[in-house]
């Protein structure tokens, strides 16, 4: 196993390598020069120049040992993402906005999965009835529902006329309170195209021998269900859920938006609108890592769960 | 007694030095304080005294200011500071302040202020280019032009006479800075504003909120006793005399998205807020009054006029556009621009004809007889003149605009078609800000989008932005050059208010309209609603820190919460 994880690890360099190159590509070459926005709005050419200078952006792209490539990898390597657009520490950004961050994604991607999988199942079981065709046509509208007409809805419906739950973020609310409602709102969102998923993988299972077998031998429809096509659908299970870990630090750019939680999402997002390359490339770097991480965890999972599957 | 503001973006940072965004300044200004400010009701805008004890002394030849400093001003109580107590405010913190402007190895965004205005800065800031790194620069090094005979004593000498200097004495990044809070805390600064103003900063959760609290060592300001015709029975002079600041606290809540704003506004959580488009039918009615919902609630509606200006600019060096008048009137015969508002801005703001807002004192009330308005018959009268003047069919035309997002989409379409009905074909080059930014700089559109918000009550402000010294990158982005013009701007620039000035501005506007190196489109009306219990609440476009002269009435907050109670 150890082989493997090892073998599986050095993919991480070029598939980093890819990201960083991908990256820079985007934001200095297709991208213009964001020293003039930097200076201000009647800036001097010397005070643009200078800041191209600070910045690093007067020296040669890719062939030289000081190229910007180069320089940008190095950074990367030794976690040195400098100051972004506002003069503010990177790291101390993101550090800042992961806390936020995962009271909102944690627990709205468990409340997804639990109640998914479990609902999943139960519709498995009543699969060919109207509750099954009704289960389906709700999935579907949900889906095919944007997520911001969520987040209005429940913000204007559930915050604002009913009184529910707090608007927006205000300073004298625990986090349980203000992150509740946009919780609530991400696992109804999501529930449309997870239960989907997961009854076909169920579905996919109550139609092997086994469970006839295990009906036969007279299994309540619980120890069928739980012990037996539960454990069988793991493998599409793990991978769906190891997979998103890594997002869940990204955050959620619309929610965090919305009901003002100052996560990771809203970061990426305004790096984005506003060019910060600096802020940009330290995100996408640490987010190939992560999901790279969590690949060889998932597969170390099937191993566990399935002893059919060797890591050799 | 705590304030409720909004902040409708993030802000950037706290240095005044380095400020070039609105919303920044907004809140820095709550904790620095500049040399003079505006007087907060009279009108015509009104500079008053701030840190300096009166108005400068100004030489016979213009070139000299001495200005004498308030005694007795202390800074906020700070770590940088030794024992943290807050020290008195010296001269040399304003020579320090602007030495660091001038340091090119700090890229302020705020030299522009002072290039080429002040007896030897110039060459300071050339020294600051030799200089390797940040840390080499000394600034013991004098400067000629700034002086401090004493503590209390300021002398500024110019290069050439330069009345517009008062009003950047009150601008923002010409605040003191104490040298021992940018040694203390170097690039960090931005998070760390020490200053004299009424507030000092609390709390920074970036990206979320700001708290601040009331500075302890400010020193005594007053409400001002006098206002303009109308502010006492308005309410505005209740307070006449009381000691500045009113509220304990201030709250900066961001909130980029409408929805939520919008609702937190009619939830009481905020004191005050701009309509969201989609809910300004929610708030204002037919009559461009509050809507009965409104008056409901007990909400007051303030409407003024901002300081700017939008248009489509031409890049007067094109092949194309730059040598062909008629087609630039053409374009700008084209557009309907009472249409455009009424779409785009709720039917808001006023059309521009020329470059000169409403708002500034030398406005031409007869500028709509003599600017460029809609009249697509004589656009396309102009479109066969452009074509002759080309020697054939007009190529398709491009305009590039600093804008991906809905909105500015939808606005270049109406551009485009506005083109296309008087027979001009016009592609949209849609792009992110810097792009957009770095293309005008380097004369690389053919047509662009963009405005300008006046930094100053002076429409010299307006005047530059068409000099043919100030050609891109400097910000003449038009890159037009009239030397008519620019002999009546070297006049102008250097001549104190008078009708003479006036009489100036007006023509070089009219200079301007035809050659017309744009086609002007409007200037923004703004519509601001307040709860009821907030008090001297007057709007003002070019003082930011205004929260010192707010009072919040607790009794009527409470009283709203019960109505709000009551109505569920």
């Amino acid at each position: 196993m150890t082989t493997y994880i090892i073998r599986r690890l050095s993919y991480t360099i070029p598939i980093v390598f890819g990201v960083l190159l991908l990256t820079f590509i985007l934001f200095n070459i297709v991208g213009g020069d964001i020293s003039a926005e930097l200076a201000g709005k009647a800036a001097a050419k010397e005070t643009i120049e200078e800041i191209r200078k600070e910045r690093g952006f007067d020296k040669p792209l890719f062939l030289a040992w000081d190229s910007q490539f180069v320089n940008h990898f190095k950074n990367a390597l030794t976690f040195d993402f400098g100051r972004a657009l506002d003069r503010e520490s990177v790291i101390d950004k993101i550090k800042r906005g992961v806390g936020p961050s995962l009271a909102l994604m944690a627990p709205m991607f468990f409340g997804v999965l639990l109640i998914s999988v479990s609902l999943s199942l139960v519709i498995a079981f009543v699969r060919g009835t109207i509750w099954d065709v009704l289960a389906v046509v709700v999935c579907v509208t949900g889906m095919s529902l944007p997520y911001l007409s969520f987040i209005l809805f429940g913000q204007y419906f559930l915050a604002y006329k009913w009184r529910l739950f707090p608007i927006f973020f205000w300073p004298d609310l625990s986090t349980a309170e203000y992150v509740a409602l946009p919780v609530l709102i991400g696992i109804v969102a999501g529930l449309g195209t997870n239960v989907r998923f997961y009854r076909t993988v169920m579905l996919d299972e109550m139609r092997s021998d086994y469970v006839r077998t295990a009906f036969a031998k007279g299994l309540s429809t619980r120890q069928v269900l739980f012990k037996h096509v539960l454990k069988n659908a793991m493998i599409p299970i793990i991978t769906r859920v190891i997979l998103s870990i890594p997002f869940l630090f990204l955050g959620s750019l619309l929610l965090e938006r919305f009901f003002g939680i100052p996560g990771l999402g809203y970061l990426m997002i305004e790096a984005i609108g506003s060019r910060d390359y600096f802020v940009i490339n330290a995100m996408t770097y640490i987010s190939a890592i992560l999901f790279v991480i969590f690949n060889v965890i998932t597969d170390i999972c099937y191993a566990l769960v399935d002893p059919r599957v060797s890591l050799e | 007694m705590v304030l409720h503001a909004i902040l409708p973006t993030k802000i950037r940072g706290l240095d005044p030095g380095d400020i070039g965004d609105v919303y920044s300044a907004m809140v820095a200004a709550q904790c620095f304080e500049c040399l003079y400010q505006y007087h907060y009701l009279k009108r015509p805008y009104q500079l008053v005294p701030q840190l300096a004890e009166s108005m400068p002394e100004v030489s016979e030849d213009g070139l000299t200011y001495t200005i004498k400093i308030r005694r007795r001003v202390y800074f906020a109580d700070d770590d940088c500071f030794a024992g943290g107590k807050g020290r008195e405010l010296k001269a040399s913190d304003f020579v320090f302040a602007w030495k660091r402007i001038a340091d090119i190895k700090y890229f302020s965004k705020n030299w522009w202020i002072f290039d080429s205005r002040i007896v030897g800065l110039d060459e300071f800031r050339e020294y600051t280019k030799t200089c390797k790194r940040r840390e080499d620069v000394d600034y013991s090094r004098p400067v000629e032009g700034l002086q401090t005979p004493d503590d209390y004593t300021l002398v500024i000498k110019l290069k050439k006479p330069w009345p517009q200097i008062v009003y950047l004495l009150a601008h923002q990044p010409t605040a003191p800075i104490a040298k021992e809070a940018a040694d203390y805390y170097g690039k960090d600064i931005i998070s760390h504003p020490v200053g004299t103003g009424p507030f000092k900063l609390k709390v920074w959760h970036r990206g979320s909120y700001i708290k601040m609290v009331r500075n302890s060592n400010f020193r005594g300001e007053f409400y001002p006793t006098e206002g303009e015709k109308g502010d006492l029975e308005q309410g505005f002079l209740t307070d006449a005399g009381k000691r500045l600041p009113m509220a304990d606290r201030i709250f900066f809540v961001l909130i980029e998205e409408d929805q939520p704003r919008w609702l937190q506004f009619l939830r009481g959580k905020l004191d005050a807020t701009s309509i969201p488009k989609d809910n300004f039918g929610q708030a204002i009615d037919a009559s461009r009054d509050l809507s009965p919902e409104m008056k409901k609630r007990n909400i007051h509606l303030k409407t003024f006029r901002n300081p700017d200006t939008f248009w489509i600019g031409f890049n007067m060096e094109d092949e194309v556009v730059g040598k062909n008048k008629p087609l630039r009137k053409a374009i700008s015969h084209s557009i309907d621009r009472e249409k455009y508002i009424e779409v785009f801005w709720n039917n808001r703001d006023d059309v521009a004809y020329g470059f000169i807002p409403p708002v500034m004192k030398v406005y031409n009330p007869e500028i709509s007889k003599l600017g460029i308005g809609y009249d697509s018959g004589q656009a396309k009268q102009l479109v066969k003149e452009a074509e002759r003047v080309y020697g054939g069919k007009l190529p398709t035309l491009k305009l590039s605009t600093g804008g991906t997002d809905t909105l500015s989409r939808q606005m270049c379409q109406f551009y485009q078609r506005s083109f296309k009905e008087v027979g001009l074909d016009v592609e949209v080059d849609y792009m992110d800000w810097p792009t957009f930014l770095e293309k005008v700089k380097t004369k690389s559109v053919q047509m662009f989008a963009l405005g300008w918000i006046a930094d100053y009550p002076d429409t010299e402000n307006f005047l530059q932005l068409f000099y043919s010294r100030n050609a891109s990158p400097g910000t003449n982005n038009f890159n037009y050059s009239n030397p008519e013009f620019d002999r009546i701007y070297e006049q102008v620039a250097v001549m104190p208010d008078c009708p003479e000035r006036t009489v100036l501005y007006r023509k070089a506007e009219l200079i301007v309209i035809e050659d017309c190196p744009a086609a002007f489109i409007n200037h923004r009306v703004a519509y601001v609603l307040h709860h009821d219990w907030v008090l001297n609440y007057k709007p003002h476009v070019f003082q930011y820190g205004l929260a010192k002269y707010r009072r919040v009435d607790v009794t009527k907050r409470a009283a709203y919460k019960e109505l709000l109670k009551k109505s569920r």
